[in-house]
């Protein structure tokens, strides 16, 4: 009799003990799982953005360092080449350098998307900021490459001359700028559409 | 004695009645506005998406139709330059046409969508998509609309430091329709740029 009740006793505690586990785990994984999520899509987000800070200051580095000066006076062209001879350069240096100081500015945000995951404000406020910032270092980008084309290729319709057969490293320095600066407006774009996914409804 | 208990009872029961009936209105009336002005919001934010989509579709068709017929011949020849100038002299207008057009077939395109967020103002898929690909089309758009831009400045004050010439004073009407179709497609960018704040303002949580 005494051993018959002992038995009956030890599944039953342990059946009660697992069943009483298992809600408990359930809850805090889903709990999990939806901050993880958004936390992972945050973390992400702040990624990209030094990753368009490092893209955006090479450009403008790159390109408000392309001096060259030519050893030799040439007939038609002036001796030296610089990205303030063309407004359109000068308009890309000062639009990334922009974009940079706007993304720098930006981090506090993306921080605060870290941690606290399900806040709408700070993730919204982003979006339309990095909807504007995408559309300057998009217009400073293109402008500047129609003027690196033109100044490779040149055009005879117009007898515009090309000048990167004399100002070799100024054109490979400006090139290496606008590939910079279309790397950050790659990156902008990414994040806006971050921005965009994480704002939905969970 | 008996009277008075009797009036006494019948006064309860309108007593009941009447609290019970002020509630039973009361929930109604909350239900139907909160419904109301839920949908009404969204709905609202998807028919001015609609409209900005229908204006900005009438922009880009209006930029890419300018720009493809800049065509201008001069009448007499001169030294330098040659006697006609049309879009496709020059690759970044060439680039303007192709992006400005793919831009409005685009929009198009996205009407159905924008259709299918006013029908169901909840349903966050296609506002989803409409915001990722608003998105991609935007920054072709600004691409199109910077590369031709930059040109446009060029034709018309040239440079001093490259010996780029200014072609604007020969081909006046061919750069006064190309600055246009410049200054249409910039108009354009900001539609686009107010329908991703608006994709993004519906997509939140209320």
């Amino acid at each position: 009799m005494k051993s018959d009740s002992i038995a009956v006793d030890v599944p039953a505690e342990s059946s009660s003990v697992i069943k009483g586990k298992a809600p408990l785990l359930g809850l805090a994984r889903d709990h999990t799982g939806s901050g993880g999520y958004k936390r992972g899509l945050s973390i992400f987000d702040f990624l990209l953005r030094l990753a368009a800070i490092v893209a955006a200051l090479a450009a403008a580095a790159t390109m408000g360092t392309s001096d060259e000066t030519l050893p030799f006076f040439t007939q038609f062209l002036q001796f030296e080449a610089s990205y303030d001879d063309l407004p359109t350069f000068q308009f890309f240096v000062v639009a990334i350098a922009i974009v940079a100081g706007y993304l720098v500015l930006s981090l506090p945000f993306s921080v605060v998307t870290i941690v606290r995951p399900l806040a709408v404000a700070p993730r919204l406020l982003l979006l339309v900021l990095d909807t504007a910032a995408l559309a300057l270092d998009t217009a400073a980008a293109s402008a500047a490459a129609a003027i690196v084309y033109l100044a490779h290729n040149g055009n005879t319709n117009t007898n515009w001359l090309p000048i990167c057969q004399q100002f070799g490293d100024f054109c490979q320095k400006t090139s290496g700028a606008v590939v910079s600066a279309f790397a950050s407006v790659t990156f902008l774009a990414i994040l806006v559409v971050i921005s965009g996914v994480s704002l939905k409804r969970p | 004695m008996a009277k008075e208990s009797t009036t006494i009872d019948v006064g309860e029961p309108s007593t009941v009645t009447k609290s019970s009936s002020h509630v039973v209105k009361d929930a109604k009336k909350k239900g139907f506005v909160a419904v109301a002005s839920r949908g009404g919001a969204k709905r609202g934010l998807a028919i001015f998406d609609f409209l900005l989509r229908l204006a900005a579709i009438a922009v880009t068709i209006g930029a890419a139709s300018v720009m493809y017929t800049a065509e201008e011949t001069l009448p007499f020849f001169t030294q330098f330059l040659q006697f006609q100038a049309g879009y496709d002299d020059l690759p970044a207008f060439q680039y303007f046409v192709i992006a400005v057009a793919v831009v409005a077939s685009y929009l198009v395109l996205s009407l159905p969508f924008s259709i299918v967020s006013i029908v169901r103002p909840h349903a966050v898929a296609p506002r989803l998509i409409l915001l990722i690909c608003d998105t991609l089309v935007v920054t072709l758009n600004t691409s199109a609309a910077a590369a031709a831009a930059s040109i446009t400045y060029l034709a018309h004050n040239g440079n001093q430091s490259t010996n780029w010439l200014p072609i604007c004073q020969q081909f006046g009407d061919f750069c006064q329709n190309v600055s246009t179709a410049v200054v249409a497609d910039s108009i354009a960018i900001l539609f686009f740029i107010v329908l991703i704040i608006i994709s993004a303002i519906a997509l939140k949580r209320h």
